[in-house]
């Protein structure tokens, strides 16, 4: 670095370290009701990210009677995993549009952000992976080529729906193929370019595959391109997979992602991203059931009518509308995956609830997340308090060997999980099974 | 005789660089309070984004003013007798201090990074440019500061 980006730097921490206050315990912000701390708005946000050394030879941590294993790596930015019903997984390698600078701040923001990222180039492609009894990688192919984006993936009897970041595509699949070369047809244009601020378009299939859910996140933090750049961002689209035509299902999601049907009561449940720059325990980042119809406040308002002091027009219309999410998975921890565990595999402590892939924070002194957690679930609602499956993608020097983004469930039970930075697929298994 | 003017030690091609330089942060900062109050009056994000960036824009060419004020101040001992001169930049120091912290506030996202604090801030500064600004055309104009005579000096 050179003397005046050092200094920069040092004024920098200098400003973040006069100013905030000291993170709390993240379990105080877990559960049904996480406590919430007054506002604190920064002058230079303490912007802490891990810094990136690769795995070597060190491995993540699951805990007794669990053992995980890389399934595949060398990739190029696996974000989000699908599971064909002939047991062949599909891996999303992908990563965000350039966005333009609309303000100085955004040189420092996207240089931060680097330095969380691999430097590997995304693939944007999806790869067909097939895998022996042992669970073992057979073969590699690239299934879908020269996406743009993608992160979503659904199959709906011959139709695969692939969500690039503006756009849901319908690829015909064949069991057993292992590349598709046929050309897409478009289902419905989704809010992508030039801003495309949260890019990830999460996607999943009703039970009668007659609606698909499409995950929309906001264009920004909060409102700071304007609230037209918002226009049917941070919500939850309903799309009619006969015509493409679309309804927004919920709204004031700030990010929603891993957009998943609870099989024991078929109710649609994401994790949602919420908002930057209240503080380091502001605001947490949440598990939800998604009520059809419902307004769950971003930007005005968080964890139901909590107003936000940096939207204007203000709408007190709205914000009397708002309900607070199911269940809190403390701030910033910036879960991007969701499966329910459907599987046998595991031990029976893990069957029926939700594992959560957790990418990590950026804006607090103290890291949170980097890891995957299970979330008990009893009669479709969570029983209690989240347990870590999945750590050691920090070490002890807090530096991430990788970040956990999708996660999903393959057809011997095996958890699979993407780990962006590590560019690799982690399966976790009983310890004494394949 | 024709008694000799104080000198601008930081000259280029002939130019004192200060005097030359010195009006664009003015008119960026002016600039910033104006899109601020914009903002204010519209909750449009644009002119807090210009406000952002005349804000940065006016920082930087700060420095060269500052060097070369310094580099001045510092190479003429006439101009140090003077005592606007002092006021004239330690008045000026405030203005940037308190607009490099009006440029972190403006770096927050959206409402707040401009009202109220922001807002104030650009005032602020833009009172203080006034002054000290004014103070500044007398140093050149009363004091004749960096001002050359006809036989080259």
């Amino acid at each position: 670095m050179n003397r005046v980006g050092a200094s920069v730097l040092a004024l920098a921490v200098a400003l973040a370290a006069c100013g905030g206050p000291k993170p709390i315990d993240p379990r105080r912000q877990m559960g049904a009701n996480p406590y919430l701390p007054p506002i604190h708005q920064y002058l230079m946000p303490p912007m802490h990210v891990a810094k990136i050394v690769p795995w070597g030879s060190a491995m993540p941590s699951v805990p007794a009677g669990l053992q995980v294993k890389a399934l595949a790596n060398g990739l190029k930015n696996p974000r989000s995993l699908y599971v064909l019903p002939n047991g062949d997984i599909l891996v999303a390698e992908a990563d965000g549009p350039k966005g333009p600078i609309n303000r100085p701040k955004e040189f420092v923001m996207n240089w931060v952000e680097k330095q969380a990222h691999s430097k590997t180039k995304a693939g944007n492609r999806i790869l067909l992976f097939r895998t022996d009894d042992a669970g073992a990688v057979t073969s590699r192919t690239v299934f879908i080529d020269h996406l743009h984006s993608p992160f979503g993936m659904v199959l709906v009897g011959n139709d695969l729906y692939v969500a690039d970041t503006d756009e849901v595509l319908r690829f015909p699949y064949q069991t057993g193929e292992t590349s598709i070369t046929t050309p897409s047809v478009t289902l419905t244009e989704l809010p992508g370019g030039p801003i495309d601020h949260h890019w990830t378009k999460s996607l999943t299939a009703s039970h009668d595959g007659s609606k698909l859910y499409a995950g929309v996140g906001s264009n920004s933090n909060i409102t700071e391109n304007g609230i037209q750049a918002e226009y049917q961002r941070a919500a939850i689209w309903e799309i009619d997979r006969a015509t493409g035509a679309h309804r927004l299902f919920a709204t004031g999601l700030r990010n929603p992602n891993g957009l998943q049907f609870e099989p024991q009561t078929n109710v649609l449940w994401a994790v949602v991203n919420e908002r930057d720059e209240l503080g380091p325990d502001l605001v947490p980042d949440y598990l939800t059931s998604v009520k059809d119809g419902a307004f769950y406040g971003w930007p005005y308002s968080y964890y139901g009518q909590h107003l936000d002091p940096r939207v204007r027009p203000q709408r007190p219309d709205l914000v009397k509308t708002a309900i607070p999410p199911d269940y809190a998975l403390s701030s910033h921890v910036a879960p991007l995956g969701l499966v329910f565990y459907t599987g046998t595999n595991l031990p029976a402590a893990y069957h029926g609830g939700a594992f959560v892939g957790e990418h990590g924070s950026w804006d607090r002194s103290i890291l949170n997340g980097y890891k995957v957690v299970y979330i008990p679930f009893s009669n479709g609602r969570p029983a209690g308090m989240p347990q870590d499956v999945v750590t050691g993608f920090l070490d002890s020097k807090n530096e991430a060997h990788g970040r956990p983004v999708g996660l999903a469930v393959d057809t011997r039970g095996g958890l699979l999980i993407a780990d962006d930075v590590g560019n690799t697929v982690w399966r976790v298994t009983a310890a004494d099974q394949p | 005789m024709l008694r000799d003017n104080p000198r601008a030690t930081a000259s280029l091609a002939g130019l004192p660089v200060h005097s030359v330089l010195a009006p664009v942060p003015i008119v960026c900062f002016v600039g910033a309070f104006l899109t601020d109050i914009a903002y204010w009056r519209t909750a449009a994000m644009q002119w807090a984004n210009f406000s952002a960036w005349l804000l940065t824009g006016g920082l930087v060419v700060s420095i060269f003013v500052v060097l070369a004020g310094l580099i001045d101040f510092f190479g003429d001992r006439r101009i140090r007798g003077l005592s606007s001169a002092w006021v004239h930049g330690l008045g000026n120091g405030l203005a940037l201090i308190l607009s490099i912290w009006n440029a972190f506030v403006h770096s927050r996202d959206a409402y707040t990074s401009v009202v109220p604090t922001g807002l104030i801030l650009s005032g602020v500064v833009v009172l203080i440019l006034l002054v000290t600004g004014s103070i500044g055309a007398r140093l050149v104009f009363h004091h004749r500061v960096g001002v050359r005579l006809e036989n080259g000096r």
